[in-house]
């Protein structure tokens, strides 16, 4: 007698329906090992045209603006008035004069430039010269219309400077290429490559708190000192306008 | 007018040099860095009128270089002076092609020279100091201007020589 298999359709995996509601089950465990990653990019796409526009965003960057110039004029005051109860000397931005770089020598063994204003127009030896990005160097030398100002890369230019993370003082020393080199006069500072640099508090030629340059190596060849190369953050050779400050002593 | 003109040419040039040196072009150097300048003038007014005439007119430039830049500790006229005398020495060469690419290793020289000796100057300013060694870096400054100037001479020295024999003013 011959034994005829039965050929159900009745078994489960038979059924397409069976094998789509799996498939559904597998990718919802899916969604929820991945923590709904999918769900929260396709809303990324959905909801892109509804963010908050162009307008907004400079209403908030104006509001960002006022609030930052509010708070630095607040420092500033502060500043101003802590400066005279320690008896330091202070610079103000109103006694500058804006000058136009009309020659300039920033390559080579002389590195100066030489601006349009001079002693007609209240310009004295010794001023400091700054332009976009912090200190450029001390009029050495006025003539009726023209100043001559000295480089902080010039290897005649010395000056003192700050370190503030490391709240010490040291001595920027240009010698005759971009990168002048800084002394400090101990082995065991913690001075870091990227640490900012600006003018000292305590020069009595320049005015306090300019921003000057960045560290960029530290090279370790002197037992009793460090010596440290720095970039400086304003670059004499393409600025065209600088401001000169008068400085009160 | 005219004949009188071609005649003080070259001082004419003399007087533009502090300008060109003051101008500094951008677009002729290099990162910066520019050709010694003095030298173009200097090797052909030299050749053509002795050693004597080129330490005297070496020593004219330094005084109106140095009273340009800002440096009071350091001069230009030794480099100047001593480049001048040796010019002065040195003959001209028949062959044009030579001739040319004799000027750029002669300024190249004579580049070295003055790069050299103010160098000297600012390593013996601050040897007491000990931070002299901080000075080094600089001799790129030498490197570049003698290649800038020998670069250029062969150009430039040729026409003030032409300029310098047209008119006709030999001194010695």
């Amino acid at each position: 007698m011959l034994d005829i298999r039965r050929i159900s359709s009745s078994r489960w995996w038979h059924k397409k329906k069976n094998w789509i509601f799996f498939g559904i089950f597998l990718f919802l465990i899916f969604v929820r090992i991945s923590k709904g990653s999918i769900y929260k990019d396709l809303y990324y796409f959905i909801s892109k045209p509804f963010w908050p526009g162009q307008f907004q965003q400079e209403i908030i960057l104006n509001s960002i603006n006022q609030e930052s110039l509010i708070k630095i004029n607040l420092i500033k005051k502060d500043n101003t008035r802590l400066r005279k109860i320690l008896s330091l000397q202070d610079s103000s931005i109103d006694d500058a004069i804006s000058a136009a770089v009309i020659s300039r020598k920033t390559g080579s063994w002389w590195r100066q430039i030489i601006l349009n204003k001079g002693s007609r127009d209240g310009v004295e030896i010794g001023n400091t010269v700054i332009g976009p990005g912090g200190l450029l160097g001390r009029v050495k030398n006025t003539s009726l219309f023209t100043s001559s100002v000295t480089l902080l890369t010039s290897p005649e230019s010395k000056v003192a400077v700050w370190i503030d993370r490391i709240q010490i003082n040291g001595l920027l020393v240009g010698v005759g290429d971009d990168y002048p080199s800084l002394i400090l006069y101990s082995k065991d500072t913690d001075i870091k490559v990227g640490d900012f640099i600006s003018s000292s508090p305590a020069s009595t030629l320049l005015p306090p708190n300019i921003p000057i340059g960045i560290v960029q190596s530290i090279d370790e060849q002197f037992k009793a000192k460090k010596t440290i190369k720095v970039a400086l953050l304003a670059k004499p050779n393409v600025i065209d306008w600088v401001q000169i400050l008068k400085l009160k002593i | 007018m005219n004949k009188f003109f071609e005649k003080k040419f070259p001082i004419v040039l003399f007087i533009f040099i502090p300008i060109l040196f003051l101008w500094h072009p951008n677009w002729i150097g290099f990162q910066g860095f520019q050709p010694y300048w003095p030298l173009f003038w200097l090797l052909p007014w030299s050749m053509i009128n002795g050693s004597i005439n080129g330490l005297i007119f070496g020593l004219f430039l330094g005084l109106i270089l140095d009273s340009l830049t800002l440096e009071n500790n350091f001069t230009q006229i030794p480099g100047l002076i001593l480049c001048g005398f040796l010019f002065g020495r040195i003959k001209l060469h028949s062959d044009i092609l030579v001739g040319h690419f004799r000027y750029g290793l002669i300024c190249s020289f004579g580049s070295f020279l003055c790069g050299t000796l103010y160098f000297l100057q600012i390593m013996f300013k601050n040897f007491s100091g000990s931070t002299f060694l901080l000075y080094i870096p600089s001799v790129q400054n030498i490197v570049a201007e003698v290649f800038l100037t020998g670069f250029f001479a062969p150009l430039l020295c040729s026409q003030f020589m032409r300029i310098i024999k047209s008119s006709g003013r030999k001194l010695s």
